[in-house]
């Protein structure tokens, strides 16, 4: 009963916001020659925007993003959990703490529910060459609640 | 029977359409019966007729409401707490929360305000915390000032303020926090602090500011609780600003996304005419690092240096004798001894978390720590193969000692001799090496919290637990028990004082009915997420009033003669389980409806079985299994069938009796 009601709940949001229970559209972080990010926001309230500033199969280390999204929760305590497919089979689980009461790693850590957030800036992850292929990843950004500050379902190309 | 289930099943069909029609009506989620409410993304714009009156917590967020004026909430009087972020809002009209003489906390976070009435905030007798965060509030003058008296917390963050001068008349005797996160504020003058004279151990935050300078003698003989002043490029120009002034916490950190100067002696220097307990410069990058860059640190109690790039802590630091607590997280340790323990004589507790290379403990690096109580070596890769009475050696007074989440770690015959005051204990994640019979925690008679969850113990060594008479929480979640089974002579027949026993994900099928019989104090026992079987209820016989949890098991019948354990206990969780809901179970079904309030996770108690009832809530389950009509039908059938032979059988009787006659 309780799914049935979060569904029912989720429906009349979605239709609320933007006419007959669509899903967000698909955005482009990133495309060049040979690499393509397509990514799709999973949060059945609100869409956010998302780029990467360079795009190759061989990703530098500590890559410049652009993000912008309205936090529905504080973050003062924010993880990343990253899954990623290819052809419909696990091929990495990862969880990032982003911001930590010990250790707030970045300028927007402590920021509150509601603000608008736009992050210029680096991420820290490191460098390595994508095999060509076509995968799948699930990210997912939530507070010490669990409850959900963004979700992407992504789609990276390369060739 | 059959019609009678698809009676019921249409009863909650039923039900369930009744529940979303109320559903449409009754847009906000009751947290709490006629006082908590949550109201968010419905897109209303005005309070719904279902609240009721006495609606105290309201949480109205990312709605629709471009004017707020004195009739919006006119009707919720009582509310203490109104959360209006991101409703939309232009206009605070004249004595909109005039009738609310309880409020005190209102959010207005993330609404493009365009005015505020004078008498916007008038009513509460004692508004507390007013959140003005992303409002585009460009100058303190926007926000009225009467009635705000009251006020403790100031949250301005996110806006375009560039100057923190408050009006003259603005009331500052009772502001406790006063939060100017990532504005634009870059100089602050000796005018701007004066305003805040009257307020007493105030935190003042200016994190993800750029300031540029201060006026000197701006702080002068000022007392604040704590100071934040993060990411700021410039930490000379903070510190000779805060020359001649007291506060508790001083945060100079910084962050990955932020380019900063690497940190030098002489940057540090004002440092010395600050009178402060607690530093943070998390994140910097210190240059030519030698004992005389911390000079001026020597009244401080606390230091912070998490991911400050340090590969040790120089020799011969001189004067930090009152340091009591430091934190080495997240840096480039290859060995324990180069943290130079012995600079720190008063340290009651040090933070080596999250060391980025394989942390080697090497053998007494510590030894200088006589007041060390608190020790986290926690994910720092730490590996030894005969831990830790070399690697503690003389930490007489550590009372809680976190190894968790590092390399497997081999533990000898009292593996914690050098610290006989231990209380508290974690090695979660931390892969044990244990010989059997080898007892590594013997001896630690004060040891009140054991953390063993995930450490692949051999659970099999009766001895492991022993010598810990004061044990009362022990977690061995995630560890494995030979054939799935705890006999009656087990690791736990040793611990007989404790109180909390977790023994879940332990892949357990069955507890043998004598296991716990040496644990008479256990108040806590969670066995959730194993495949226990009814009858592992009947470990628990000895036990009364304790929280047990049985969630997530295979618990299809419990037997009638079980009934009393479970009545005896004081809260159970019988969520997740693949319950029978058929007449073999009946008498436990009914114990279960006659105990609603004993029970933890009903919602999620469901039935497995008959399919026609499955995740249906338990509680929902009406069963007759008195006797079916046919039953009945054939009953008297052969009561009737009985009556006419008997009837026969008499006559024959009498027959033959009189016959000689």
């Amino acid at each position: 009963m309780k799914a049935f009601m979060a569904a029912f709940l989720v429906w009349t949001l979605i239709s609320a916001n933007g006419g007959g229970g669509e899903a967000w559209p698909t955005h482009t972080a990133c495309r060049d020659g040979s690499l393509e990010v397509l990514y799709q926001s999973c949060d059945p309230l609100q869409d956010f925007g998302f780029s990467v500033d360079q795009c190759s199969k061989q990703l530098k280390s500590n890559l410049n993003v652009r993000f912008g999204i309205i936090l529905r929760e504080d973050i003062k305590q924010l993880f990343l959990d990253v899954a990623l497919f290819t052809k419909g089979s696990s091929i990495l689980n990862y969880s990032y703490p982003v911001c930590e009461e010990d250790q707030p790693k970045f300028t927007f850590c402590g920021r509150r529910k509601g603000e608008q957030i736009y992050y210029a800036g680096p991420v820290n992850n490191p460098g390595f060459e994508i095999p060509p292929g076509e995968y799948q990843v699930l990210l997912e950004l939530y507070n010490e609640k669990h409850s959900t500050v963004a979700c992407a379902n992504a789609t990276v190309i390369c060739s | 029977m059959a019609p009678r289930v698809s009676c019921f099943l249409l009863a909650i069909l039923f039900s369930a359409s009744c529940e979303v029609i109320a559903s449409l009506d009754q847009t906000c989620t009751e947290k709490e019966a006629n006082k908590t409410y949550n109201c968010e993304n419905l897109g209303l714009r005005e309070i719904p007729d279902t609240l009721p009156n006495t609606t105290e917590f309201l949480e109205f967020g990312f709605n629709f409401l471009p004017t707020i004026q004195n009739t919006t909430f006119s009707r919720l009087i009582n509310l203490i707490f109104l959360d209006l972020t991101r409703c939309q809002i232009n206009w605070v009209h004249e004595d909109t929360f005039q009738s609310h003489h309880q409020l005190n906390t209102i959010v207005l976070t993330g609404n493009p305000l365009i005015f505020m009435a004078e008498t916007s905030f008038n009513g509460p007798k004692s508004l507390k915390h007013l959140f003005l965060i992303q409002t585009g509030i460009s100058n303190l003058d926007f926000i009225p000032v009467h009635n705000l008296e009251n006020l403790e917390s100031l949250h301005l963050g996110s806006n375009h303020i560039s100057s923190i001068k408050f009006p003259e008349n603005f009331p500052t005797q009772n502001l406790k926090v006063l939060d100017f996160q990532n504005n634009a504020i870059h100089y602050l003058s000796r005018e701007d602090i004066k305003v805040l004279r009257q307020a007493t151990n105030l935190s003042l935050n200016f994190n993800g500011n750029d300031i540029k300078g201060i006026e000197p003698g701006a702080f002068h003989s000022k007392i604040f609780q704590s100071l934040n002043f993060g990411g700021a490029f410039n930490l000379s120009v903070i510190l000779n600003g805060l020359r001649n002034s007291t506060t508790q916490s001083l945060w100079l950190g910084t962050f990955e996304d932020i380019d900063d100067q690497e940190l030098t002696s002489a940057m540090l220097e004002g440092l010395c005419e600050v009178s402060v307990e607690s530093i943070n410069l998390q994140k910097h990058h210190f240059s030519g690092l030698s004992s005389t860059t911390f000079r001026c640190f020597t009244q401080l109690r606390e230091l912070d240096l998490t991911a400050t790039h340090l590969q040790e802590l120089p020799s011969g630091i001189e004067g930090m004798n009152s340091l009591k607590k430091l934190v080495l997280n997240v840096n480039i340790f290859d060995q324990l001894c180069q943290i130079n323990a012995a600079s720190f004589p008063s340290l009651t507790d040090l933070y080596i978390k999250g060391n980025m290379r394989k942390l080697d403990l090497g053998a007494g690096c510590l030894e200088k720590l006589e007041n060390l109580q608190k020790l986290d070596l926690s994910h720092s890769d730490i590996e030894a193969s005969d831990c830790c009475n070399l690697q503690l050696k003389n930490l007489l007074h550590l009372q809680y000692l976190n190894l968790s989440h590092n390399s497997p770690l081999g533990l000898q015959n009292q593996a914690f001799e050098e610290c006989p005051q231990l209380e508290r204990l974690d090695l979660a994640f931390t892969h044990l090496r244990v010989n059997a019979p080898q007892s590594p925690f013997q001896n630690l008679r004060l040891l009140q919290v054991l953390n063993l969850s995930h450490c692949l113990l051999d659970t099999s060594n009766q001895h492991l637990l022993a010598g810990l008479p004061n044990l009362r929480h022990l977690n061995l979640q995630g560890n494995r028990f030979p054939d799935g089974s705890i006999p009656k002579a087990n690791l736990l027949q040793t611990v007989g004082s404790l109180e909390v026993l977790i023994l879940s994900f332990c892949d357990l099928l069955s507890i043998d009915q004598q296991a716990f019989h040496s644990l008479g104090k256990l108040s806590h026992v969670d066995l959730s997420q194993n495949s226990l079987p009814g009858n592992s209820i009947d470990a628990l016989s000895h036990l009364k009033g304790i929280y047990l949890n049985l969630a997530a098991n295979s618990i299809q019948v419990i037997p009638p003669r079980l009934l009393p354990i479970l009545s005896q206990q004081s809260t159970i969780n019988l969520s997740h389980n693949p319950l029978d809901c058929t007449c073999s179970n009946v008498r436990f079904i009914m114990w279960y409806k006659e105990n609603l309030h004993k029970l933890e996770g009903s919602e999620e108690t469901t039935c497995a079985s008959p399919p026609s009832l499955r995740g249906v809530k338990l509680s929902d389950v009406k069963l007759s299994c008195g006797m079916t009509a046919v039953g009945i039908f054939f009953l008297i059938v052969f009561l009737f069938l009985f009556t006419i032979l008997l009837i026969f059988s008499v006559k024959y009787l009498l027959r033959k009796k009189y016959q000689h006659i």
